[in-house]
């Protein structure tokens, strides 16, 4: 406890006389974990919005214009056992028409000019979450899409596998900057302890010769870039903060009400203590690298 | 005390140092160790506080062979060593009872013992009154009694001194010895380095002179 209390002080009061070297190490790492921070918080909420739209997913079934009653029958007996379906519900060639004059009353001139029904019958399917997860939906509709009387299914996930996977190489992309620049960081706050190192040289040979522990000798350059470090990460989150509030405002402004009135949120506490718990890591993997050969 | 058998220290090129060097400190005894510059005085003491490792031979000190000592066996070792150094080697920074007290702090003991301990020693070299003041503030006399008060502070069995008075007048030089007279008289072991013949000549104690890496003799 003596050993870490005097670390912390003797880190704090390196920190307080390493200066201008010292901000410029504690905004490296800043830096670093605003990357990361930046990252987890659009990655958050894509993948949340994702797992979203996953769950209320669903799929058409558009009928043949001579499929028959027992067609029908048949196919929606095949949905009900397939076990994928949260609900369904049969839409006549009528209420095709009906709805396409309701959602797009523009066009009603022309929907009312035409001779015949142009909309095919279908039967909507709400797929229950668990179906969507476990992947037996596309297995369900390749089955429906070979029964005779069926003129297509639409169920159209490649928009959410593409996110999906651009979500992943932006994932990566993330994680490699993040940790490229964290190694950068740490290797500014290992040159500014090693300016602290060298200043305090003497403090330290003497250490040494009066045979002190290993953790007393070392212990303060660590702590001296675990401050740095958590200094730095606490200043990303404040400006994350401030980012993510800015940008609720032109969230709420229109582009939410484009996507069903979703919501963005902020990253949660657990990630937040992470983050600066990254900060202080690496802050001290600097500290402890710089002053390796003190010991 | 100290005890060392056919030692060399060789540096780059092949220069010797210390050559097949052989003497014995006996515990409690005041001993100079004296010749020119480039005799391996400092050497010698660098190598029993194990600043440098021996080419060749062995060292004994209190019955420990210091080549064999582990990393934290060298720790335990140097916290019954006191040194003291020409230039004083004290942290600008900190305060005179800082300085002294720095000592029992990097060695873990408790604050108030360090503070009472600290004091004990600083008023014993009579610098109680200035334990508030940097070493920029002091004297080099009074330099040099902080550096006694912190090689003392810990209890030392030995101390080890490389030219303690080198930046001292005379006068002043004689006072630390007097000090380091009266450490030796508590049964503490003193080697002081120096190459100041008068001093060796008032003090009057037993002198192991080197020249050259070699013991030249021993008066």
């Amino acid at each position: 406890m003596r050993t870490l209390d005097y670390a912390l002080r003797e880190g704090w009061r390196g920190l307080r006389r390493s200066g201008v070297a010292g901000a410029l190490a504690t905004a490296a790492t800043g830096l670093a974990m605003l990357v990361l921070g930046a990252m987890l918080l659009v990655t958050s909420n894509v993948e949340r919005l994702m797992a979203q739209w996953s769950t209320t997913a669903e799929f058409s079934v558009f009928l043949r214009d001579d499929a028959t009653s027992e067609q029908r029958g048949l196919i929606e007996s095949e949905i009900d056992r397939s076990g994928i379906a949260a609900g369904r519900v049969y839409l006549s060639k009528a209420d095709a028409l009906i709805r396409f004059r309701r959602e797009f009353s523009d066009l009603d001139a022309i929907a009312a000019s035409l001779e015949d029904n142009p909309f095919p019958a279908s039967i909507e399917v709400r797929v229950g979450p668990e179906a969507e997860r476990d992947g037996r939906t596309t297995a369900a509709v390749e089955r429906i899409s070979s029964l005779s009387g069926v003129a297509d299914v639409r169920y159209d996930r490649a928009w959410l596998t593409a996110l999906n996977t651009g979500l992943r190489a932006v994932r990566g992309v993330g994680f490699a900057l993040a940790l490229l620049v964290a190694l950068a960081a740490a290797a500014t706050v290992a040159s500014v302890v090693r300016l602290g190192l060298q200043s305090r040289h003497q403090e330290v040979e003497i250490m040494q010769l009066v045979g002190s522990p290993v953790a007393f000798i070392q212990g303060p350059f660590v702590a001296e870039g675990l401050l740095q470090g958590g200094l730095g990460a606490l200043g990303a989150v404040a400006l994350l903060a401030a980012g993510y509030f800015s940008g609720m405002r032109w969230w709420a402004g229109g582009v939410s009400a484009v996507l069903d009135g979703a919501r963005l949120q902020f990253l949660s506490p657990m990630l937040l203590s992470l983050l600066v718990l990254g900060g202080m890591l690496v802050g001290a993997l600097g500290g402890f690298v710089a002053s390796r050969h003190a010991r | 005390m100290i005890e060392t058998r056919h030692l060399s220290k060789t540096y780059s090129r092949g220069l010797y140092a210390l050559q097949d060097l052989s003497l014995t400190v006996g515990k409690g005894e005041f001993v100079f160790l004296t010749g020119p510059s480039g005799a391996g005085k400092s050497t010698f003491l660098r190598l029993l506080l194990l600043q440098d490792r021996p080419t060749e031979g062995e060292i004994l000190v209190n019955g420990h062979d210091l080549a064999a000592l582990s990393r934290r066996d060298i720790q335990e070792y140097r916290r019954g060593v006191g040194f003291i150094f020409q230039d004083f080697k004290l942290i600008q920074t900190r305060t005179v009872l800082e300085n002294v007290s720095f000592v029992p702090e990097v060695l873990g003991m408790p604050v108030a013992q360090q503070r009472r301990r600290a004091f004990q020693v600083l008023k014993w070299v009579g610098l109680q009154h200035r334990a508030t003041a940097y070493p920029h503030d002091l004297s080099g006399g009074e330099q040099q009694r902080v550096a006694i008060a912190r090689a003392l502070v810990n209890d030392p069995y030995l101390i080890l001194a490389d030219e303690p008075t080198g930046n001292l007048d005379p006068d002043l030089s004689l006072e630390i010895m007097n000090l380091l007279r009266e450490v030796n008289a508590g049964g503490t072991t003193v080697l002081v380095a120096t190459h100041d013949r008068e001093l060796i000549r008032l003090v009057g104690r037993r002198t192991i002179s080197l020249e050259q890496g070699r013991v030249a003799e021993v008066s």
